[in-house]
């Protein structure tokens, strides 16, 4: 049992530190923190970063990158006598194929596109970044009530997946009794397709802390934890270099603000909320059963308002134009969105558009497809795949969800005839298998039991997986504790749905 | 933790599948659901520990949820109304069971193996059946050799429903064990992947007793079956725990260590020493645990010594007979009358010579109370010295 005052939340770090999951660590981390020995192997052994630590070669094997010769790459390598660990998407589809080097530093192609400055966005990825802090005067000026009831008026989605009303989760979390309070920005982005996040840290993180900031204002939190993927070093420099700069206009404003950059390990299932809570407390990222929602019993027990990144980055825009002027930038929802595009197209990259256009559009400004479009992924690895039939689907929350997929955070893939639709589906199996968290069965095992569905179809021509598919996609998603296994079935359902050919 | 709290305000009333149910406020629904004497099937749940709600198989219908909900955390609230037996919850159970049952070590009639008395999931696949046949996952889990004498640990008879781990934390405060690795290769480790015997681990079995399966099973009691079972109470300590002893007939030993005691047939059904080693077989005790928990001062639990040290019943230096040394300095079999009345004439030459208080008494733990009890009165009424002890007395 842990002992009192034990430093659990220090253990991850710790074990970073002293070389991840290698005989004799967890003892040392146990004497430095009062954690018991087993229990911090045991977390060791959660992270791929802390459980398969070293100086080697990390490369993408993410849809997109295998589309862009990922597979080959890592032979190469191989041949070269490099030491190659597959792993799952680096968030840099828009550089595909990627890979990381020995210092987890980037290794891929050029960087990917941001759509031209203009005035009906939010974010403006490419102008530059504004350290003025100006909205957060704004919003300090306003009162929290005034600054919910605009980020109402505006009708911000959360833009990490799930499209919750922001200003839900502000006025729950600003109304509890406990005083003691938390923000912490979900900075995880690890969905396969997905890297608008990613952009936003390196191109604009003053926007996204000044809406932390407010955030933290509004709800009456002290203190403010950014947990960022840990394959995201250069994200990590940008924000510890604009939270100095942040810090007078901190003090000044809102009487400072305690900001704790948790940095993750690899692990995918950390990007759901109560995971990432239970990676900063210092524990197996296994998301917690809900109810209680984070809002009421978040990190340490205390009221705590989660949000991803686009989401605060959106909130300046609207406390200083208002919420019914960011409410118009949408077209069929509310507000702009990042869309990030990859795969079979000329320009990939992230694209602020209404919220609501349709692929064509979203292709359009990025410089049009690659080939004959048989394919796209809307919204990550979780929204499965349409057939170019749906390309006239506005790609919003709503619709997309109603068409049996979701918008997700907007990490759209195009697939183009090249692509058989069984080895797509498949790459999709594998980052589930491997992402699954083993906590509770119908994912722990479901997510295997249908990527041998497909194996066996694709090495052996057998069907006798397949026939159980969507039976077992049944139970995994009434079963499931979390998101992850309830739509982890989608990507092989989808494909042998719309596209049987490459079943028969 | 069952408790129905009597007074009238402290209740709440729910209704499951249909019938009305009084509980205290907290209450689980699956606490509700036992009030009513409704089986919902569980695996990673024990009254010892907190809920984990992972192992899925309790999860049931409440009106208003959209998705299913795990019975053994949700709790309770006035005027909800539960449904266990649907079609929904029918399906769920079936296709949950086939997973855990492709994920499983099978024996030969493709049924999870049997550990002798843990068979929990193989017992909910009798009751509910299972949906689609799946081939076997082959789950690439980590198995780890370990030389300790007692705790043996099957990770493909294992449902990873973490109750050992919750246990040896919650319970016995040692957490010499964790759920080690992710996703299908999650499994049960130690620090490093050490034996048990080189962890805090204290051996004291309750990893066990909780275990849903038997992945976690008594190594001296492998493929032991249980054929009776006799209820007595641990003398190793003044605690007072209660033990069962499987008792199972098991092969005699054959060599020339054989004694034959007429008195003692082979057929005897109680449990019996060394000198009944008469014919091929012979009953023994193979496996020993506690009472369920909440029923008896131990709560369910036992220490090392109460689970697994019984190898004595039967061990063959044990004496089952008053032994005298004789001229010769050698040991003889004698009569209880003759050794008893040695005994005294030594303790009172001791007396005579040199008083009462050259006298001392020490019983020893593994005796009754009442027999330590006798041992002090025998010091002090009819020796007349207070020197007496007992070796767990500190
Ligand atoms: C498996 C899984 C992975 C997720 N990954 C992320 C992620 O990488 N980033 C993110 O912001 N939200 C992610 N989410 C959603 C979060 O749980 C949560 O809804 C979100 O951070 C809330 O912020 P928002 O309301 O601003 O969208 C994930 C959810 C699930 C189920
Ligand atoms: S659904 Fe999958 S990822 Fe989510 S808790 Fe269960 S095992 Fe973990
Ligand atoms: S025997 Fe007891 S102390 Fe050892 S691992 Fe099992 S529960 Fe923990
Ligand atoms: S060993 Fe038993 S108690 Fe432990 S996780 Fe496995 S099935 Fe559960
Ligand atoms: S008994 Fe409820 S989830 Fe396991």
């Amino acid at each position: 049992m842990e002992k009192k005052g034990a430093k659990r939340s220090r253990i991850i770090e710790l074990l970073e530190e002293h070389g991840g999951m290698r005989p004799g660590v967890a003892r040392e981390v146990a004497r430095e923190t009062g954690v018991p020995e087993a229990d911090i192997f045991g977390v060791a052994s959660f992270y791929t970063l802390l459980a398969r630590p070293g100086a080697h070669t990390r490369v993408c094997q993410g849809l997109t990158c295998m589309m862009a010769g990922a597979g080959r790459r890592m032979e190469e390598l191989r041949e070269s006598g490099v030491e190659v660990e597959p792993v799952s998407c680096l968030g840099q589809c828009d550089r595909a194929p990627a890979a990381l080097d020995d210092k987890l530093e980037l290794v891929a192609g050029p960087r990917g596109a941001i759509s031209p400055v203009s005035d009906d966005q939010a974010m403006k990825l490419g102008a530059e970044d504004d350290a003025s802090y100006s909205a957060l005067a704004r919003a300090v000026e306003q009162g929290p009530e005034r600054v919910i009831a605009e980020l109402k008026a505006g009708g911000l989605q959360g833009r990490g997946g799930a499209g919750f009303p922001a200003h839900f989760k502000w006025d729950a979390v600003r109304n509890q009794a406990e005083t003691t309070r938390y923000v912490v920005v979900n900075a995880d982005e690890a969905e396969p397709g997905n890297f608008k996040d990613r952009e936003l840290m390196l191109r604009r993180p003053h926007l996204m802390i000044e809406g932390m900031a407010i955030a933290a204002f509004a709800t009456g939190a002290k203190t403010a934890f950014i947990y960022v993927r840990g394959e995201f070093k250069g994200c990590r420099r940008s924000l510890e270099r604009a939270l100095e700069a942040a810090k007078p206009h901190l003090d000044r404003l809102i009487g400072g603000l305690e900001v704790r950059i948790v940095e993750g390990h690899g692990a995918y299932i950390c990007g759901e909320e109560t995971a990432l809570l239970e990676a900063i407390e210092g524990r197996r990222g296994m998301p917690r059963l809900k109810p209680p929602y984070p809002t009421e019993s978040g990190l340490w027990g205390k009221p705590t308002l989660i949000n991803n990144v686009e989401t605060l980055a959106c909130v300046p825009a609207i406390v200083d134009r208002g919420g019914e002027w960011f409410r118009a930038l949408g077209r069929t929802e509310p507000g702009s969105k990042l869309y990030c595009i990859s795969g079979h197209v000329n320009k990939p990259g992230v694209y602020e558009l209404p919220l609501g256009v349709t692929l064509d559009e979203l292709v359009e400004e990025a410089g049009g497809y690659l080939g004959t479009p048989r394919a796209f992924s809307p919204g990550g690895a979780s929204s499965g795949f349409l057939p170019m039939s749906q390309r006239e689907l506005p790609l919003d929350f709503g619709a997309l969800a109603k068409a049996g997929s979701m918008m997700g955070s907007a990490g759209l893939v195009v697939l183009n005839d090249t692509i058989n639709m069984a080895e797509a589906a498949r790459w999709q199996q594998i980052f589930f298998e491997d992402e699954s968290c083993g906590q509770c069965a119908p994912c722990r095992i479901g997510a295997r039991v249908q990527r041998q569905a497909v194996d066996r179809w694709i090495d052996g021509k057998s069907r006798v997986g397949l026939a159980h598919v969507n039976e077992v996609a049944w139970e995994m998603n009434e079963g499931s504790i979390c998101g992850l296994g309830m739509v982890a079935s989608l990507p092989l359902q989808s494909a042998m749905k719309y596209f049987e050919e490459d079943f028969t | 933790m069952n408790t129905k709290i009597e007074t009238a305000e402290t209740k709440l009333e729910l209704e499951i599948d249909g019938e009305q149910v009084e509980v205290r406020p907290g209450a689980t629904v699956l606490e509700a659901a036992r009030e009513l004497g409704v089986e919902i099937p569980v695996l990673c749940h024990d009254d010892r520990v907190d809920p984990a709600g992972c192992c899925r198989m309790c999860l049931v219908e409440i009106e208003g949820q959209r998705r299913l909900q795990p019975a053994c955390t949700f709790k309770a609230s006035p005027g909800m109304e539960v449904k266990t037996k649907t079609e929904r919850v029918a399906r769920h159970r079936r296709g949950l069971l086939s997973l855990y049952k492709a994920d499983h070590r099978l024996d030969e009639r493709g049924r999870p193996v049997s550990r002798g008395v843990h068979d929990k999931l193989a017992d909910h696949i009798d009751t509910y059946g299972t949906g689609p046949e799946l081939p076997p996952v082959n789950a690439p889990r980590a198995s780890r050799s370990d030389e300790n004498p007692y705790i043996q640990f099957d990770p493909d008879a294992c449902v990873v429903c973490g109750l050992c781990v919750r246990y040896c934390d919650e319970v016995e405060a040692v957490s010499a064990i964790t759920l080690f690795g992710r996703g299908a290769s999650t499994t049960i480790g130690t620090a490093d992947q050490r034996s048990l015997l080189d962890t805090s681990c204290e051996l004291c079995g309750g990893c066990i007793a909780v275990c849903p399966t038997g992945a976690m099973t008594e190594k001296p009691s492998l493929d032991q079956p249980s054929e009776q079972i006799v209820r007595t109470t641990c003398n190793f300590c003044g605690v007072g725990c209660q033990l069962d002893l499987h008792v199972a007939t098991v092969a005699a030993p054959k060599g020339p260590s054989q004694t034959v005691s007429q008195d003692l047939g082979a057929e005897r059904s109680e449990v019996v020493g060394p000198q009944a080693r008469v014919s091929e077989t012979m009953k023994r005790v193979v496996r020993v645990t506690s009472p369920e928990p909440g029923t008896t001062v131990n709560d369910g639990n036992l220490c090392v010594k109460g689970r697994f040290s019984y190898e004595f019943i039967h061990h063959e230096e044990r004496l089952t007979e008053p032994l005298i040394r004789g001229e010769d300095g050698e040991l003889h079999p004698a009569s209880w009358a003759d050794a008893i009345a040695r005994v005294a004439e030594g303790l009172h030459g001791v007396k005579q010579r040199y008083g009462a208080d050259a006298l001392g008494f020490v019983s020893s733990s593994r005796c009754t109370g009442e027999e330590n009890y006798l041992m002090q009165k025998l010091s002090r009424a009819a020796f007349g010295t207070n020197n007496c002890h007992q070796c767990a007395a500190t």
